[in-house]
C-alpha cells in the first residue's frame, strides 16, 4: 500500500511536465508588476534632487560639474525600490521592466541628466538648475523674494544675517 | 517614588499578571525604581542598574513571562548615560514589559543570564558593540571579530561609520585544537569563510555515531546594519531593514515601520493594515515551501525538494505581481505602504491559493508516505518544552514543543485580529513536531489571505504626514516564518537614533545545541535545519581526524548520506 502512495509522484510529475522556462528563448520572465531599472525622462527632470535625497543606496546623485548640474543614476548601486519615482514631483521617473543589465562596458551602467544652471548673483557659483527656477516660479505663480531664485543658500544666509543685524542695531541702509 | 502604589499599578496594569509583576517589583526594589509609565501594550519601569537583578530574580518564574530582546544604546550626548532596555513579554496579556537601565560610563550591571538564558548574547553584544559591562558571568567575544581591537565599540555614537570601514578586516576563524580524549573526533560543521552566504559553524562532538556535544560559533557576516541606520532617514530605513534576510526581509522591514509608528503614534490607515498582512502571509507561504524542500533534500527525497520549489515558484510570481518584486518586495513606508493591490488581482490571488492548497496537500500526503523521511524526523532533535520556555525560543521552534507563542495572536498587529486562524501546536518537540507546525502553517496562511482579500476595506494605503519626535521608544514586532522578529525604535528628527533588530535566529540557535546532544550523527544537519535558520546551499563541513590529521571538506548534506550508506 505505502509503495504505491509513493509512487503518486510520478504521475504527479506528468501532469505538470517540465516546471524551468526555456529562458532567454521563452519570454517574458516578469509580471507586468515588475520593478526593474529606471529610466529618466530629461525634459520632465527639472534638478531638484528630491530623488537623490531619497534613494536608500545613493544609485542617484547630483552635482555640480563646471557650469553644469548633473543628475547621476549608476545602475549599478540601484536596488529597484522605485522610491525615487515615488517622490519625484515632476514624474520625471518610470520604472521599466527592464532587468538584463549585464555589461562588458562599466559606462553603460550610467546614465545622466545633463542641466544648465542659475548663477549666484552674488558670488558668481551656479547653484540651482534653470528649470527648477522657472517651475518654481510657475508654482508660485512669480510671487517668489527675488534673493530666492538668484542668491545661492549661503549667500542667502549671510544676506539675512546682515539684515537682522542691521535691524537690531538700528543701522539704516545697506 | 511615594510609597502607596497600589493605585499606580491599578493604572498602569493590563491584568492580573503584570498587576502581581508591578506590585512584586515596587515591593523589592521600591525607591530604585525611577519612574512607571504605559503607553498602549508597554509598559515601562525605569530603575536604577543595582536593583535590576533583585527586580527579575523575583519575576523569573512567572508563567508567560520571557525575554524577546534587549536594546543597549549610547545616549551619553543626552543624559551623560548608556541605557539598557530589557524587553519582556506577557504572552497571555500581550503585554511588553520595558525596563530602562540607566548605566554610567563604567558602570557595571548584574547579569541576568542565568535566569533569563536568552539573554546571554545580548549581555556580549552590548560590551561587544557598547562597551557595557557585566557583573557574574564570563565574558568572551560575540560579535566582533578576534582580531579587533580592544576598546573600540562600534556602536558608539563618537565612532563614525567611515572609520568602521576601514577596521573591517575579515579573518578566517579557525579553532582546531587538541581535545585529549582518545576517542572523539571533532566535526566542525557549517562554512566559516566570511564572503559565503550565511556563514554558521557547529562543532559536533561526537562518540562512534553519537553526537555528545555541541557548540555554535556565529556572527561571521556582522554587517553593522543598525550603525548604517543611524545616518540613514526614516523611509530610506526599511530599504535597509528587507535585506536583513534573504528570504523573510518583509518581517524586517514591517517591524521596523511597526516600531518607528508605534513610537511617534501615527495612524496607519486600514487598508495599509491588509497589504501588509496579505504580503507578510505571501511570505511565510514561500518560506515554508522553501524550507520543506531543503528539509526534503537533507532527508535524502529530492523529489520532493523539487516539487515544494516548483510549488513556491507559484507564490513567488504572485509576489511579485502584488508588490512588484519575487523577493524584497520594497513597500512599506513609514505610516502606510507605498504600492496598492488593486481589484483586479483579487481573482489571481484567489485562483493561485486554490492550486497552492490542493497542490501542497499532494506533496506532503505523498512525501510524508516515504519511509524514510517519516522515520528520520520522528524522535530526533527533541526539544523539551521546560528547555523551550527556559531559553525564550520563538516560532515554529516554540510550537513544536508545546508552548502556543505567536505575534500574530498575543501582540496582534496589521490586520490580524480581523481573521480567524489557528495556531498550530505539537507537544513531541521533534523534528516531525517541527515540521508538521510548518505545514500546518502553510494551510493557515492560505486561509488567512483569502479572508482578508475578501474584507478588505478601501480608504487610502498611506498616512497623509506625521511628524517626528526625537528619542522616542518604539517597539514593532512579527511573527516571521522563523518565529518572533522584534524591532526597538528610539527616534531622532530625520532618522532613528538606535534601532535594534532582532531576528528570530537569534533566539532559536541558542537551543540548537541542546537539540543535538543525542542525536545520530546523520541527524544533526536536519536537526540543525529544523529551526530554520536560513540554511544556505553553500554549507559545508570540514572533518578533521585528530589522530589522523586528516582534513575532509564536505558538503553538509553528504555526512548525512555518508553516514548512512557506512552503517
Ligand atoms: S525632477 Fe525628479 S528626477 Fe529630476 S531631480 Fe527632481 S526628483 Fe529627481
Ligand atoms: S530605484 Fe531605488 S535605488 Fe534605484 S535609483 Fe531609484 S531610489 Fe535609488
Amino acid at each position: 500500500m505505502r509503495m504505491v502512495k509513493f509512487l503518486k509522484m510520478l504521475s504527479i510529475s506528468v501532469r505538470e511536465g517540465t516546471a524551468t522556462r526555456k529562458y532567454p528563448f521563452e519570454s517574458p520572465l516578469v509580471t507586468p508588476e515588475f520593478r526593474g531599472k529606471i529610466e529618466v525622462d530629461p525634459v520632465k527632470c527639472v534638478g531638484c534632487g528630491a530623488c537623490t535625497r531619497i534613494c536608500p543606496p545613493k544609485a542617484l546623485t547630483i552635482g555640480n560639474e563646471g557650469d553644469e548640474i548633473v543628475l547621476k543614476y549608476f545602475e549599478g548601486r540601484c536596488i529597484f525600490c522605485g522610491m525615487c519615482a515615488y517622490v519625484c514631483p515632476q514624474k520625471a521617473i518610470t520604472v521599466s521592466k527592464e532587468f538584463e543589465l549585464a555589461t562588458w562596458e562599466l559606462g553603460d551602467l550610467y546614465d545622466e541628466v545633463v542641466h544648465t544652471t542659475v548663477k549666484c548673483r552674488i558670488c558668481g557659483k551656479p547653484f540651482t538648475t534653470v528649470k527648477f527656477v522657472k517651475e518654481v516660479e510657475k508654482r508660485i505663480d512669480n510671487k517668489v523674494p527675488e534673493d530666492l531664485l538668484t542668491v545661492c543658500p549661503e549667500c542667502r544666509k549671510k544676506l539675512t544675517a546682515r539684515k537682522i543685524g542691521s535691524k537690531v542695531v538700528g543701522v539704516s541702509g545697506e | 517614588m511615594s510609597h502607596d502604589y497600589s493605585k499606580l499599578i491599578d493604572e498602569l496594569s493590563r491584568g492580573h499578571r503584570s498587576r502581581a509583576i508591578l506590585s512584586k517589583i515596587l515591593e523589592v526594589c521600591g525607591d530604585s525604581v525611577l519612574d512607571l509609565s504605559r503607553r498602549n501594550i508597554i509598559i515601562k519601569i525605569v530603575i536604577k542598574a543595582n536593583c535590576l537583578r533583585t527586580a527579575l530574580e523575583n519575576i523569573y518564574k512567572e508563567h508567560d513571562l520571557y525575554l524577546r530582546t534587549i536594546a543597549a544604546s549610547d545616549e551619553r550626548s543626552r543624559e551623560g548615560l548608556f541605557k539598557l532596555y530589557y524587553v519582556f513579554g506577557i504572552d497571555s496579556e500581550g503585554t511588553n514589559l520595558v525596563f530602562e537601565v540607566p548605566v554610567a560610563e563604567g558602570a557595571k550591571v548584574d547579569t541576568i543570564s542565568d535566569l533569563f538564558r536568552a539573554s546571554d548574547w545580548y549581555e556580549l553584544e552590548a560590551h561587544d558593540l557598547l562597551g557595557i559591562e557585566f557583573n557574574g558571568r564570563q565574558m568572551s567575544r560575540l560579535v566582533l571579530p578576534e582580531d579587533w581591537p580592544e576598546n573600540l565599540y562600534p556602536l558608539r555614537k563618537e565612532v563614525s561609520v567611515e572609520e568602521l570601514k576601514k577596521m573591517y578586516q575579515p579573518q578566517l576563524i579557525s579553532r582546531v585544537s587538541e581535545l585529549g580524549v582518545e576517542e572523539v573526533v571533532r566535526i566542525p560543521v557549517g562554512p566559516y569563510h566570511p564572503a559565503l552566504h550565511e556563514p554558521e559553524y557547529f562543532e559536533l562532538y561526537v562518540r562512534g555515531e553519537k553526537v555528545v556535544d555541541a557548540r555554535y560559533v556565529g556572527f561571521m557576516v556582522h554587517r553593522g546594519i543598525e550603525k548604517l541606520a543611524e545616518s540613514m532617514k526614516y523611509d530610506q530605513v526599511p530599504f535597509l531593514a528587507e535585506r536583513i534576510c534573504g528570504i523573510c526581509g518583509f518581517v524586517h522591514s514591517t517591524s521596523y515601520v511597526q516600531a518607528v509608528e508605534d513610537a511617534l503614534g501615527i495612524e496607519v490607515p486600514e487598508r495599509a493594515h491588509f497589504i501588509r498582512s496579505i504580503v507578510l502571509e505571501v511570505e511565510r507561504l514561500h518560506s515554508h515551501l522553501l524550507w520543506l524542500g531543503v528539509a526534503l533534500h537533507l532527508l535524502g527525497y529530492d523529489t520532493g525538494f523539487m516539487h515544494a520549489w516548483r510549488i513556491r515558484e507559484k507564490v513567488m510570481v504572485l509576489a511579485e505581481l502584488l508588490t512588484g518584486s519575487r523577493k524584497t518586495y520594497g513597500i512599506d513606508l513609514v505610516g502606510g505602504v507605498k504600492k496598492d493591490i488593486d481589484k483586479d488581482k483579487i481573482p489571481r490571488i484567489k485562483e493561485t491559493l486554490n492550486v497552492l492548497r490542493k497542490e501542497f496537500k499532494e506533496l506532503v500526503d505523498v512525501a510524508m508516505s516515504v519511509p524514510q523521511v517519516k522515520a528520520r524526523l520522528t524522535g530526533t532533535g527533541v526539544l523539551p518544552r521546560g528547555e523551550a520556555r527556559a531559553y525564550s525560543l520563538v516560532g515554529p521552534t516554540v510550537r513544536g514543543s508545546g508552548i502556543a507563542r505567536d505575534v500574530r495572536k498575543d501582540y496582534t498587529y496589521a490586520a490580524y485580529h480581523y481573521v480567524s486562524f489557528k495556531v498550530p501546536v505539537y507537544t513531541e518537540g521533534d523534528n516531525l513536531a517541527r515540521t508538521l507546525v510548518r505545514v500546518d502553517e502553510v494551510f493557515e496562511s492560505i486561509s488567512i489571505i483569502e479572508q482578508l482579500v475578501d474584507m478588505m476595506p478601501g480608504g487610502p494605503i498611506k498616512a497623509e504626514r506625521w511628524e517626528p519626535q526625537p528619542m522616542r521608544l518604539g517597539i514593532g514586532a512579527v511573527e516571521a516564518p522563523r518565529g518572533e522578529v522584534i524591532h526597538v525604535v528610539l527616534t531622532d528628527l530625520y532618522g532613528p537614533y538606535r534601532w535594534r533588530v532582532r531576528a528570530p535566529t537569534y533566539q532559536n540557535l541558542q537551543a540548537v545545541p541542546i537539540m543535538l546532544k543525542g542525536v545520530d550523527l546523520a541527524d544533526a544537519p536536519l536537526t540543525i535545519a529544523s529551526i530554520d535558520p536560513c540554511f544556505s546551499c553553500t554549507d559545508r563541513a570540514v572533518i578533521i581526524n585528530l589522530r589522523s590529521g586528516s582534513v575532509k571538506t564536505l558538503p553538509i548534506e553528504v555526512i548525512s548520506r555518508r553516514v548512512r550508506e557506512n552503517g
